[in-house]
């Protein structure tokens, strides 16, 4: 029998004792669409489940200088916040796409990063949108460029004792546009094939900084730094988009593989077209 | 013909309600009193022998009630061809074989036993590949057949073939070849409520079975069979279904998992409930027979087809179910879908170590359509026709008999595929390629019934209460189709009362007639018709009824009138109208002389006549109450798979527009006409639910859905991996309805069930080679082929 205890502390603090208390016997949860579909599929649970629901200060979507996203904002909060869809629209790009709404509903942007899964769909939109992550623990709190998150695939830098606080991302990607594109078969109700998410920003039709992230592509999210390189300096035109493109799929960014989803070849077919579209899209979208 | 209140009007549907709210008893609902949830243990092999079974920690499992390997229960073998037992002790032949079963108080206890089951294999060669199970040396599935006598050949004994004309003759005659292979994968069916049944045995072992069927009468035969192998000949087996979450075909046959319910319910004398979880549905309950074809048709120069030639490999998996017989079905498009004088189809069924197959929408129609479909664009194309005016010039017609004697009544193919073609703009948009185009594909399916077994009968009963209520008690299975809104609409029509007034008992085997099973698209068909007849019967018994009590009622009025106003003078009324039931009639709850149907005084409501004839005093009482039993004068197939085996035939088109993105082989569609003759729309609204949803699984089976079996293991069994369209992929349909109406139907209507799907991905295949000019031949068409095609045309 698959059983466990809840709590759902009303603040950090409890928070904080509960997980010195339990260590690797605790899991935190927040919408659950994640921990709750592994303990089915497993068969196996922790021995409390700390839901972070109670933290309610948390969930928030604001401008001040920075862009603040709060831990326990859920998908459908980004996905109807016009300022996410305006400024930030690859990250309202990736949020829409996940599940369904109902899912969206629940699942939260924190516990998306956290899981750390290579198909995390707001994990391309973050890598491009350079994204930082706020850790809280007894400590004290740190801040982790997200390109430095994710350790392996479903494993983070966050400490067993730690908490997701906040999202940030830089004032100056508001001068940036960015997309996102989630190869599926179906419409909702799926993971990526490959997900492919690129922000830039223009000097006249030169392309003077350029951001390409891809999901599905190696065993955490991760950026193409090789293709980003080549397009800096370089004029928005498709020969260099397709080059950017060609770059990207291979071996010199990514490490493709084989799985029930989608074999590598495919999955490179798929950056190489889609890294000029998205580009294209993120240029049209600077404000 | 007069004007009908009911039937061809969009009534909303009746008892669906409860549905919606939650309040309706599916099989995951239901509870009998001291019931045990059961749960199997499945093979963790596709091949091997099993050394030992340890059940012992498993059986110290508090709350654990019954433990069962094959070594437990009688070893007796079941299904269509005898070829397996309900819990394998010897031999595993595939993944989902059935080792052994656990009772216990609660799903999770159950479920916990099960993993507490150790079992020691010897791993034995497995073959996954039909073409190479055929081989000479190929590891053998079975080794002995059911009466224990060795097998060579993993080639089942079922020589399903068809052959009419002169082949040879034909070929020589042919203007124009084509040759095509195509295949077909395993799809499952996805119901939205997975299997499940509780068995429950009386203290006189009489078996009652709450089950998520659709063929409740079917079970009878096969679970008598067992009984009596078991010791139990003779018991009384009554199939009761609670509210069926969805058929498609799933439940034709009867399952091992309703055998093993059984033999835990013998075991512990309680009720014993197995629900499948959705892996289970994906791994352990067949789904549609996969199919390889070679298939060569030629026409000549005028484009009439000459000849039609098929050879068929189907991959039966480790046993035998329905989808060993879908070539049955398949005859019927390959001798009959145009017109096409000489014709050879055969189909071989293989043994594998996969998982086997079963019926679903369409049973082996759907496979064999794709490829008469696929080979009509080729031929088309080789003599330089196009495939719309190829498919027009050998259109059935009404009046035909094909070469497997079906006889054709009403057949709307040619307005079909002319509606297709206008509404795609086809002549316009046809042969631009640039990554846009369109394609179609016809179909033909049996729409009165499909004789299969020896009666195709369906029963009806039908009886009124004195406040004008009718219960209909139907031998069929509501399984969320809409026919209890259609068979209340065509019991309005029939009888004179309104929809609210009809009360449907569905799926009962002690209360209902018979019925060869709610499957072929023949519900509304056979039912309608019972319906008609049943209501006829009942309707006279109350006009009988009404010419007696009528004048009695009319002139005890008047006496109380006169008591009232001695004034009062009695109109001179004509009694002649209303002397013989004959010329009376009851519409929209009133009975009325048809002469003078508004007629002030004997215009009556129904419910008036019932009130003072049914329970009135000794001697007079009586009961209003009507059955019939519809059988229609049609065929078996004979030897020779010729046979008219349905008293009418469905025919439609259904046309796409595709757009292909050649970079990304991603194919979007942009229109979907679907076009279907369907003799008379019963209720509009629900008929486009069917042509709808139909169609939506159609363009699945064409784009996405496919069962990943890698090595006889299920490798995607839910459905974040089993990749079933959801409500955000639909594409845009457009139904065009065709109805000629059917001489031999219920109000002129045949069945829709299935046709949507046949045509579908045929038509998809047809408009992503329009477009790209590459052919698909593989189902399902999915971007990663269409970009390895077009990269090996270049």
């Amino acid at each position: 029998m698959i059983d466990y205890d809840y709590r759902k502390p009303g603040n950090l603090e409890e928070v904080f004792s509960l997980l010195k208390e339990y260590g690797p016997h605790a899991a935190l949860i927040a919408g659950g669409t994640d921990v709750m579909v592994k303990i089915r599929n497993t068969r196996k649970a922790p021995e409390v489940l700390i839901s972070l629901r109670g933290l309610k200060e948390l969930s928030y979507i604001r401008k001040n200088g920075d862009y603040h996203i709060g831990a326990l904002a859920t998908h459908r909060m980004l996905e109807q916040s016009d300022l996410v869809q305006r400024e930030l629209t690859a990250l309202y790009e990736g949020a829409s796409r996940i599940g369904s709404v109902q899912v969206r509903n629940v699942a939260t942007i924190a516990g998306n990063i956290c899981n750390a899964a290579p198909s995390a769909d707001t994990a391309g939109p973050l890598l491009a949108l350079d994204a930082q992550v706020l850790l809280q623990g007894p400590e004290g709190e740190r801040r982790v460029p997200i390109t430095e998150f994710f350790t392996g695939t479903y494993k983070t830098v966050r400490k067993e004792t730690e908490v997701v606080t906040e999202i940030r991302i830089p004032a100056e990607m508001e001068r940036f546009g960015s997309a996102y594109w989630k190869q599926s078969r179906r419409k909702a109700m799926n993971l990526p094939i490959v997900g492919i998410a690129v922000s830039l920003r223009l000097d006249n039709a030169t392309i003077s900084d350029a951001r390409i992230a891809l999901t599905v592509a190696a065993p955490t999210p991760i950026r193409a730094y090789k293709a980003e390189e080549f397009l800096t300096g370089k004029p928005m035109d498709e020969a260099v988009l397709a080059e950017a493109g060609r770059i990207a799929a291979s071996t010199d960014c990514c490490t493709l593989r084989d799985s029930l989803r989608g074999e590598a070849w495919y999955r490179a077919e798929i950056i190489e077209a889609y890294v000029p579209r998205m580009a294209k899209l993120a240029a049209e979208r600077i404000n | 013909m007069p004007d009908h209140l009911f039937v061809g009007k969009s009534i909303p549907r009746t008892i669906e309600a409860d549905k919606v709210t939650g309040k309706a008893v599916y099989i995951n609902d239901l509870k009998r009193p001291g019931m045990l949830y059961g749960k199997i243990l499945y093979s963790s092999h596709a091949h091997a022998r099993i050394k030992s079974i340890d059940t012992s920690m498993a059986k110290q499992l508090q709350g654990v009630r019954a433990v069962l390997t094959g070594q437990d229960i009688p070893d007796v073998r079941v299904g269509f061809l005898k070829d397996q037992t309900v819990l394998k002790k010897d031999v595993v032949r595939q993944f989902r074989d059935e080792v052994a079963a656990v009772a216990a108080i609660s799903p999770e206890i159950a479920e916990e036993a099960v993993s507490l089951i150790k079992v020691e294999y010897e791993k034995l060669p497995a073959v996954f590949d039909p073409f190479e199970a055929m081989k000479e040396g190929a590891p053998l599935v079975h080794e002995t057949d059911a009466r224990g006598r060795p097998l060579k050949s993993n080639i089942l004994p079922l020589p399903w073939k068809f052959a009419v004309g002169d082949m040879e003759q034909a070929r020589k005659d042919a203007a124009y070849i084509a040759k095509d292979t195509v295949s077909t994968t395993w799809v499952n069916q996805c119901c939205m409520g997975t299997s499940g049944c509780i068995a429950e045995f009386d203290q006189n072992n009489n078996l009652t079975l709450y089950d998520q069927t659709n063929v409740i009468f079917g079970h009878i035969g096969r679970i008598s069979e067992y009984f009596e192998r078991i010791g139990l000949a003779g018991k009384k087996i009554r199939v009761v279904n609670p509210v069926v979450g969805g058929s498609f075909g799933t439940k034709l046959d009867t399952d091992i998992y309703e055998f093993i319910a059984i033999q835990l319910a013998l075991n512990t004398r309680k009720p014993v409930k197995i629900l499948f979880d959705r892996e289970e549905e994906f791994c352990a309950l067949p789904p549609r027979q996969p199919a390889v074809f070679t298939i060569e048709q030629g026409c000549d120069k005028e484009g009439r087809l000459i000849f039609r030639h098929c050879e068929a490999i189907l991959d039966n998996g480790a046993y035998t179910s329905w989808g060993a017989t879908t070539p049955s079905v398949m005859i019927m498009p390959m001798s009959s879908l145009y017109r096409v004088p000489n014709v050879y189809f055969k189909a071989t069924c293989v043994y594998t170590n996969n998982i086997y197959a079963q019926a679903m929408r369409g049973y082996g129609n759907p496979q064999a359509t794709f490829a008469v479909e696929t080979s009509m664009d080729s031929l088309a194309e080789a003599a330089g026709i196009d495939p719309a005016e190829f498919r027009f010039i050998n259109r059935n017609r009404p009046g035909d008999e094909t070469p497997m004697n079906l006889k054709i009544t009403s057949c709307g193919l040619e307005e079909c595929i002319t509606a297709v073609r206008d509404r795609l703009q086809w002549d316009q948009k046809r042969g631009k390629q640039r990554g846009r185009g369109v394609g179609m594909a016809s179909l033909i399916h049996v729409a009165g019934g499909a004789r299969v077994t020896k009666s195709d009968g369906h029963g009806i009963r039908v009886k009124l209460d004195e406040f004008g209520h009718v219960d209909v008690i139907e031998s069929g299975t509501d399984q969320g189709q809409g026919s209890p809104t259609v068979i209340s609409q065509i019991v309005s029509e029939a009888l004179g009362v309104r929809p609210e007034d009809i009360f449907l008992t569905f799926g009962d085997t002690a209360l209902a007639l018979w019925d060869a099973g709610t499957h072929a698209s023949r519900h509304t068909f056979m039912a309608g018709n019972a319906a008609v007849i049943a209501c006829a019967k009942a309707k006279r018994q109350i006009l009988d009824m009404a010419v007696e009590l009528i004048p009695r009622l009319v002139k005890g009025e008047f006496k109380r009138m006169k008591r009232k106003d001695p004034e009062f003078v009695e109109p001179d009324l004509d009694y002649g109208l209303i002397a013989n039931p004959e010329d009376m009639d009851i519409r929209d709850r009133m009975i009325f002389p048809k002469k003078d149907p508004d007629h002030p005084y004997f215009k009556v409501p129904i419910s008036e006549i019932l009130r003072n004839g049914l329970h009135v005093g000794i001697g007079e009482s009586r009961v209003v109450a009507a059955e019939a039993f519809y059988d229609p004068p049609t065929e078996m197939l004979n030897r020779d798979m010729k046979g008219n085996l349905s008293m009418t035939y469905a025919f439609g088109t259904t046309g796409v527009e595709v757009e292909v993105d050649e970079e990304t082989g991603e194919v979007q569609i942009l229109k979907l006409v679907a076009a279907h003759d369907v003799g008379k729309a019963m209720n509009p609204t629900l008929l486009l639910g069917q042509i709808y949803g139909a169609g939506y699984t159609g363009v699945g089976y064409g784009l996405t859905e496919e069962i990943k079996v890698r090595n006889g293991r299920v490798m995607n069994p839910s459905f974040r991996d089993y990749q079933m369209l959801t409500a955000m992929d639909v594409v845009p349909i457009e139904a065009v309805i065709v109805e000629p109406g059917d001489k031999d139907g219920p109000y002129g209507a045949k069945g829709v069930g299935e046709p949507g799907l046949v045509p579908t991905a045929p038509a998809i295949a047809n408009a992503v080679y329009d477009a790209i000019g590459v052919r698909i031949r593989d189902l399902p068409i999915t971007p990663e082929k269409i970009l390895t095609a077009l990269k090996e045309r270049k």
